[in-house]
């Protein structure tokens, strides 16, 4: 059974006077399954942000319907097992770091015992706040907040954990370890649903992601077949390529590069099979082919500016 | 639910308001400690004597003060909605598993709860007082923390509507301080004093209706010292008699209040559950 699911969401957003309206969702289906890390992609204004909060009942759809664990978000019995981390978060600033944990992780439902107070001192030297503990939390830095907002979510072990650009604010190393500490969950089976713009991070962690552009799915997909370029390849040889070869090769494929061992082709997977035959031919030793990777970010580029044109 | 009133409480402990607040009862409770000191002195007097000086002290002090202190502890309770509902706090408030009108009610009851302790305290000290100078122990007065505290959870729901659909603070104490100081007082005395200016039967229709549809905190406050009085109290309806210009207040007044505030706190709940944040 899916974790998340929704069917034909769409939101519009009547903008203030104006009888303009701006639809920060199309008709958007999808579901991400147990144990997954998901990232939803997107520029700003992308309606990444606009999902989340329909998924939490914190903004009602105006078409389509969501669910989590199989119940219907407008029930608040579905937010039992969710954790969330808002962007822009805010916490009553009159507290201490420590009364946040326990003002939050009471809302979500956590008995005040032994236990509880363990588990906020576990989390507070997970994100390495231990020494600020007692201090006000107006007097935290950015990233210290983050960190803090970070713990809040995790908190009560949820089993569904909504991140809305959770490493916004937090230096390299912070980042690192907000990574390790998600893969961590990943690996004791919870749901990690995150929204981010860093994508060599989200290529690092998320096994799945889906691309919004406008409030229209563009892309979806796991990460690893999404990167594959499709028609980049690359063929190396054991024994070094002549310039006889060579030019036979250009005959092929006017645009291959061919180095010493090495030959690049973008030609697709026709001319790649006539270039391996041709090698054969020649008594040429193959070592690897193998399919070029391009990056997330690559990739998010082109799918954004093809989508804006047509 | 405690959870939430619980950190109303902190909320209010933490605004700086709140101490202006304090400050503002112990001077109060002081003066009365100074008041009737003076009286003590003054020799011996009857039971009987006491008993009026001490009614005489705590209506008077609500005849002076009843409509400060419901618009002080407003001011001091007015920025919990506004301030719930920023961006970045309301969104996790949502998020977890309670649901919106519970959320809403905890916000409404921690801080009727806390303006009840305060009163606890300011009316609770008065009282001790009064007690111990005279030897009069009038226990009816001790009603008064529930008559005000009613009385300020009244107004306290037209903060909340007002706090949710303006998302103001500022706003919420206009509206609140043009209804406890200009537009309830006059509608109170509007047989006496409006309608013997105006004739036309619409304003007046307009007058009476606003009358009974709206809170009668000044009313409450004539009850309380009715009950305190031990004087008549009407059922339906408040009449002043012109020629010896007593007036005398209804239970009306309390139950038209209530059923106003139910009201406020049913479209409160209703909005909220509905709007998008
Ligand atoms: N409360 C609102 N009222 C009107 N329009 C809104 C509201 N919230 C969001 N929008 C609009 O909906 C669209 C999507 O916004 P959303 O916050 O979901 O974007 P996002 O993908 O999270 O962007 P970012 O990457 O900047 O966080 C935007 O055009 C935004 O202007
Ligand atoms: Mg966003």
């Amino acid at each position: 059974m899916p974790v998340i699911e929704t069917q034909n969401l769409s939101k519009e957003y009547s903008s203030g006077f104006s009888k303009q309206k701006v639809n920060a969702l199309n008709d958007f289906s999808f579901s991400v399954n147990e144990g997954e890390i998901f990232g939803l992609l997107g520029p700003n204004g992308a309606g990444k942000t606009t999902l989340i909060k329909i998924l939490l009942a914190i903004t009602f759809p105006t078409r389509g319907n969501a669910k989590i664990f199989g119940t219907d978000v407008r029930n608040h019995k579905a937010k039992a097992k969710v954790g969330y981390l808002p962007e822009n978060h805010r916490f009553p600033n009159y507290l201490t770091g420590e009364q946040v944990l326990s003002f939050y992780g009471r809302l979500s439902g956590m008995k005040p015992n032994d236990a509880f107070k363990k588990r906020i001192d576990e989390l507070l030297e997970l994100m390495k706040l231990t020494q600020w503990k007692q201090t006000k939390i107006k007097k935290y830095s950015k990233g210290m907040m983050q960190k803090l907002g970070l713990a809040q979510s995790i908190l009560s072990e949820p089993d569904l954990i909504f991140l809305d650009e959770p490493t916004d604010g937090v230096d390299p190393i912070g980042r690192k370890e907000i990574r390790d500490i998600l893969i961590e969950l990943k690996s004791k089976g919870k749901t990690i649903f995150l929204n981010s713009h860093l994508l060599s991070e989200v290529e690092m962690i998320c096994d799945r992601v889906a691309i919004l552009n406008k409030g229209d799915l563009v892309k979806e997909g796991n990460v690893d077949d999404l990167t594959k370029a499709e028609n980049i390849f690359a063929i190396h040889t054991v024994e070094p390529l002549n310039i006889e070869l060579k030019q036979k090769i250009l005959a092929i494929d006017s645009n291959a590069g061919a180095g010493e061992n090495e030959i690049n082709t973008e030609a697709g997977v026709d001319n790649l099979n006539k270039i391996i035959d041709l090698l054969r031919k020649n008594k040429i030793r193959i070592q690897s082919v193998s399919q070029k990777t391009s990056t997330l970010e690559e990739l998010f580029i082109n799918v954004i500016k093809k989508d804006n044109i047509s | 639910m405690l959870t939430i009133i619980k950190n109303t409480f902190r909320e209010a402990l933490a605004k700086k308001i709140f101490i202006g607040y304090y400050i503002f009862y112990a001077i109060v409770v002081l003066f009365m400690v100074f008041l009737v000191n003076m009286d003590a002195v003054e020799g011996v007097m009857s039971l009987a004597d006491e008993k009026a000086i001490v009614h005489q002290v705590e209506t008077g002090f609500f005849l002076l003060s009843w409509n400060l202190i419901i618009f002080f502890s407003l001011i001091s309770t007015a920025s919990f909605i506004p301030s719930m509902l920023e961006k970045g706090t309301i969104d996790l408030l949502i998020s977890k598993p309670i649901s919106r009108p519970m959320i809403l009610l905890s916000k409404y009851l921690g801080a009727v709860l806390f303006v009840f302790l305060s009163m606890v305290f300011l009316l609770g000290s008065i009282w001790l007082i009064l007690s111990l100078k005279s030897a009069y122990w009038d226990f009816t007065f001790l009603l008064s923390i529930l008559w005000l505290t009613f009385a300020f959870a009244v107004m306290y729901s037209i903060v909340v509507v007002t706090g949710l659909t303006t998302q103001s603070t500022v706003i919420t104490i206009l509206v609140n301080f043009f209804l406890i100081f200009v537009l309830c007082p006059i509608l109170s005395i509007r047989e006496a004093v409006v309608f013997s200016l105006v004739t036309n039967e619409t304003v007046k229709f307009i007058f009476d209706f606003l009358y009974y549809i709206l809170p009668k905190p000044g009313e409450i406050r004539d009850i309380t010292n009715a009950m305190i009085l031990n004087e008549p109290i009407n059922v339906w309806k408040s009449s002043l008699n012109t020629e010896t210009q007593t007036f005398t207040v209804s239970w009306m007044s309390a139950i038209s209040s209530f059923i106003f505030c139910s009201a406020m706190m049913a479209y409160s709940i209703y909005y909220f559950s509905k709007k998008d944040y």
